[in-house]
């Protein structure tokens, strides 16, 4: 009896990771398709697209740009400078000091002649108490706002404060040490502004990694790959994740998660939902759900829109370290998630949401990283028992090698075929060459520091936000400030 | 040796056929994933040398298309000697270069026609249309719009805009109503720009919504193009059937300041769309309707936050002073952060005798968060 519950537990165990291999492949498949229609929908719109005429528009609808900052103090004043050049004609710029332990608060109150106001605002979503709201008194810096608030220890309990605040009805969230592209405002308003039928609730666009690349007082001077190795790698998920996913999404209107680095969002529904989660350790893709939670509630036809051009550059983890404890947050927090909505998971009350959304990644990304893990034990133990059909066992391995490089470059191929942001081809083929290498030493780490976040979640481990830890970009000197093409 | 090959290839095909299913399929899609991943590094390249190309061409052609149009219209030498452009003549040999008759040249030098005439009007605007009609490119244009591709008629439809070049009503006017949103908003915006007798023609047959982002450049090419007749737009507020159009109608009410759609635009009022009716309320605080204010008071209780905050907003627009003691109530007595901030703007936005004494004693009779509201409506740093 023993043998046999054995047989069928691993004949349930091999079925099941059968249909569930096949399920990912297939769907990875499907996105490469659904992306390159939405791209190149995306792209014979773009041919034609004169993007001067919201920038002299007074139709132009407000955005407040809502950027947190802790402890910025070295980069602040670039950072917030470079936030000040956007090309649209109706916006605010809100930093938050989240009680930065620094010199930040100091710095941007000289620098921009700040004075503190007496501002009247109601709080709509919570957050920690604000000590204060400044105001620039020079006419140049009209459009700052800069609001000191007690450390909330989170990115999200800062942003919240940052909405009760805004003024407009869109705002855009990002981290105060992005560098954001200067058509990034009109670029994002337009799906909100040019879609039929729905109310597009949040929209976003293509991040990529700034490591490597020449930065001059907040400006993009020359884009290049990443040189190290890590950074490397994540520059590449980033390609396959927003171009290839995400505008695949986009096309069936299931968008996962709009990202903190960069998201435009309806603040009419966003404050209606509450706001962002400020104890949620995935707080970007939260807020998602729970804006969707709401106007499915509420019978609002909505969407949620990519397009693939990049508008913001990150500075990702360089160090093992910073680089484990992000992604442990990341699964973490998708792992909390998840069972905060719940409810919503294969529930047809919330269409695309319930039916496609929670159940993708319940399956492909909170499962993943268990069914991989699983699966190594299992081969393992098979191996162990000399019950391994090798030539079989070699023939799968490469099978899902290629598969997964082919998809990987695919992504670069439709990432390419949008805009050709490396001018050197060195830096096209450093990128895709990695996805020869990604299974066999990335998707290792990824997959270790997913379980591990999980394991936290469960175990109640205590999280400290800390602070990313930056090495801050690559200076030019004695060259005059371009500002990188979107197109 | 062919036929060992064949030999070889069918014992190959036998030995794959005896293996389980599954491993079939894996088989086939390695040979996929390969081929898949050679071709994407084929078109990555291509791609980047076809861009490369384009580049090398364009810097090569664009100094020359340009040189020949600085010879021939920017420096021409019958400019501003009072000949009526149609009479002047261009060098042929130089229109007639073989370059000229490329078609990859040819679309370059409509696009920098184009951009020249957004830069240029007058004598030199019209030497440059008779350049691209001399050079035939119109019929290129024409021929774009034939095309089947939705993107390529939108380039036509912008480049004969530009251009100046009729488009017939019959060919027009059905792109107006594309189910296509971005030709319909070409269309659109070509037939205001070029009907010369009703160029708001296509208001009356709209029935596909005229969308946010399109309206912003219909209304700049309304407000900015010379010579077009303005109509009275309250025609549409009272008669369209197109939510979209009356919408876009309401602003350029505003914007032209047009007194005498204020009858109409108050019938709005009465909209069951509470959306509708609140750009009515906000079209009449624009143009300052003294006389809607009664009514809007009247309406007030019975309104959605969304009109009430506009009706706020367009009392303190027209300032009347006959509702100070409205707003006074408003602002004290109102549970909704919003209302009370609103009506505090609108005693302040009055700036008269009265109604600066009202802030003056509000500001002594009432609780802190007010007094905090009051502050921020008159601290000039703050605009919002």
């Amino acid at each position: 009896m023993g043998e046999n519950f054995v047989e069928y537990a691993s004949a349930f165990f091999e079925t099941t990771v059968f249909v569930y291999g096949s399920g990912l492949l297939m769907l990875y498949a499907m996105l490469a398709i659904l992306s390159f229609i939405n791209i190149r929908l995306f792209l014979r719109k773009e041919s034609y697209t004169d993007y001067s005429v919201i920038v002299a528009s007074p139709l132009a609808p407000g955005i407040s740009v809502i950027a947190p900052a802790f402890n910025e103090g070295l980069t602040i004043i670039s950072n917030v400078r470079s936030l000040l050049t956007f090309d649209y004609p109706n916006y605010e710029v809100i930093i938050i000091n989240d009680g930065s332990t620094d010199d930040t608060l100091e710095k941007l109150m000289t620098e921009f002649s700040m004075v503190k106001v007496d501002f009247a605002y109601d709080v709509k979503i919570s957050s920690k108490p604000v000590r204060g709201v400044y105001k620039s008194t020079d006419e140049a810096y009209a459009k700052l706002v800069v609001v000191d608030k007690e450390n909330g220890k989170s990115k999200a309990d800062a942003t919240n404060a940052g909405i009760n605040i805004a003024a407009y009805p869109y705002f855009l969230c990002t981290d105060v040490d992005c560098i954001l592209h200067n058509q990034t405002l009109q670029m994002l308003i337009r799906p909100m502004m040019e879609e039929e039928h729905k109310r597009v609730i949040a929209t976003g666009a293509t991040l990529r990694m700034a490591n490597s690349c020449e930065v001059d007082e907040g400006v993009l001077i020359k884009i290049r790959a990443p040189r190290p190795l890590l950074a490397r790698f994540q520059e590449l998920e980033y390609i396959r994740s927003f171009v290839l996913g995400k505008m695949g999404w986009s096309y069936i209107n299931a968008v996962p998660n709009v990202s903190g680095g960069l998201g435009m969002f309806d603040k009419e529904i966003a404050v209606k939902a509450g706001g962002y989660d400020s104890v949620s350790f995935g707080e970007d893709m939260e807020l998602r759900l729970r804006m969707s939670r709401y106007v499915y509630d509420n019978k609002i036809d909505a969407a949620v829109r990519y397009i693939p051009t990049t508008l913001c550059w990150t500075e990702g983890p360089s160090s093992m370290k910073v680089f484990m404890r992000q992604r442990t947050r990341w699964g973490r927090g998708l792992l909390q998630l998840l069972l905060t909505h719940r409810a919503m998971f294969l529930n047809p009350a919330y269409g695309r949401v319930g039916m496609i959304v929670v159940p993708y990644n319940v399956f492909f990304e909170l499962l993943a990283p268990v069914i991989e893990f699983l699966g190594i034990i299992y081969y393992i133990l098979l191996i162990y028992f000399g019950l391994v059909n090798w030539p079989y066992a070699i023939i799968l391995l490469i099978f899902v090698y290629t598969y997964s490089v082919m998809i990987s470059t695919l992504a670069v191929l439709w990432d390419q075929l949008t805009f050709q942001y490396y001018r050197n081809w060195k830096d096209v083929a450093m990128i895709a060459l990695m996805a020869f290498v990604e299974m066999l030493i990335y998707h290792p780490l990824i997959v270790v520091f997913a379980l591990r976040g999980y394991y936290f979640h469960l175990a109640n481990r205590k999280h400290s936000w800390g602070n990313m830890q930056r090495k801050g970009f690559q200076k030019k000197e004695d060259k005059p400030k371009v500002t990188p093409a979107a197109g | 040796m062919w036929r060992d090959l064949v030999d070889l290839l069918f014992q190959a095909y036998e030995q794959f056929s005896l293996l389980p299913l599954f491993i079939e399929i894996a088989l086939a899609f390695i040979v996929i994933a390969i081929l898949a991943t050679i071709i994407a590094y084929g078109a990555i390249m291509y791609k980047r040398y076809k861009s490369y190309v384009h580049e090398k061409r364009v810097a090569f052609i664009g100094p020359v298309i340009e040189e020949m149009i600085t010879e021939q219209v920017l420096l021409n030498e019958n400019l501003g000697r009072d000949i009526p452009t149609e009479e002047i003549e261009f060098d042929q040999a130089a229109l007639n270069d073989k370059v000229y008759k490329k078609p990859f040249v040819r679309q370059i030098l409509i696009e920098t026609l184009v951009q020249y005439r957004k830069n240029f009007r007058g004598e030199v605007g019209d030497l440059l249309r008779k350049l691209y009609i001399d050079m035939d490119l119109q019929k290129d244009s024409f021929n774009k719009l034939k095309s089947l591709r939705w993107e390529k008629k939108i380039k036509a439809v912008v480049e004969l805009t530009q251009m100046d070049i009729t488009i017939s009503d019959v060919t027009i006017l059905p792109l107006t109503n594309s189910t296509n949103p971005s030709l319909r908003a070409a269309a659109r915006n070509a037939y205001v720009q070029l009907s010369k007798n009703e160029p708001f023609k296509f208001f009356d047959i709209a029935t596909e919504p005229l969308l946010p982002w399109d309206q912003l450049e219909l209304f700049k090419i309304i407000t900015t193009t010379k010579d077009i007749a303005i109509p009275n737009f309250s025609r549409w507020v009272s008669y369209s059937t197109n939510k979209s159009i009356v919408s876009f109608c309401l602003k350029l009410i505003a914007h032209y300041d047009q007194q005498s759609a204020i009858p109409a635009v108050m019938e709005l009022l009465n909209n069951k769309d509470h959306y509708f009716r609140a750009d009515a309320i906000a079209c009449l605080g624009k143009l300052s309707a003294d006389a809607a204010e009664e009514k809007m008071v009247k309406i007030y209780n019975h309104q959605p936050l969304n009109c009430q905050i506009e009706i706020l907003k367009a009392m303190g627009s027209i300032a009347s002073g006959r509702h100070l003691e409205f707003l006074k109530s408003e602002f004290l007595y109102s549970s909704n952060f919003d209302i009370r901030m609103n009506a505090a703007r609108a005693i302040i936005r009055h700036n008269t005798q009265n109604s600066r004494m009202l802030v003056e004693e509000l500001m002594e009779m009432t609780y802190e968060e007010n007094q905090l509201i009051i502050k921020h409506c008159l601290n000039p740093l703050i605009k919002y």
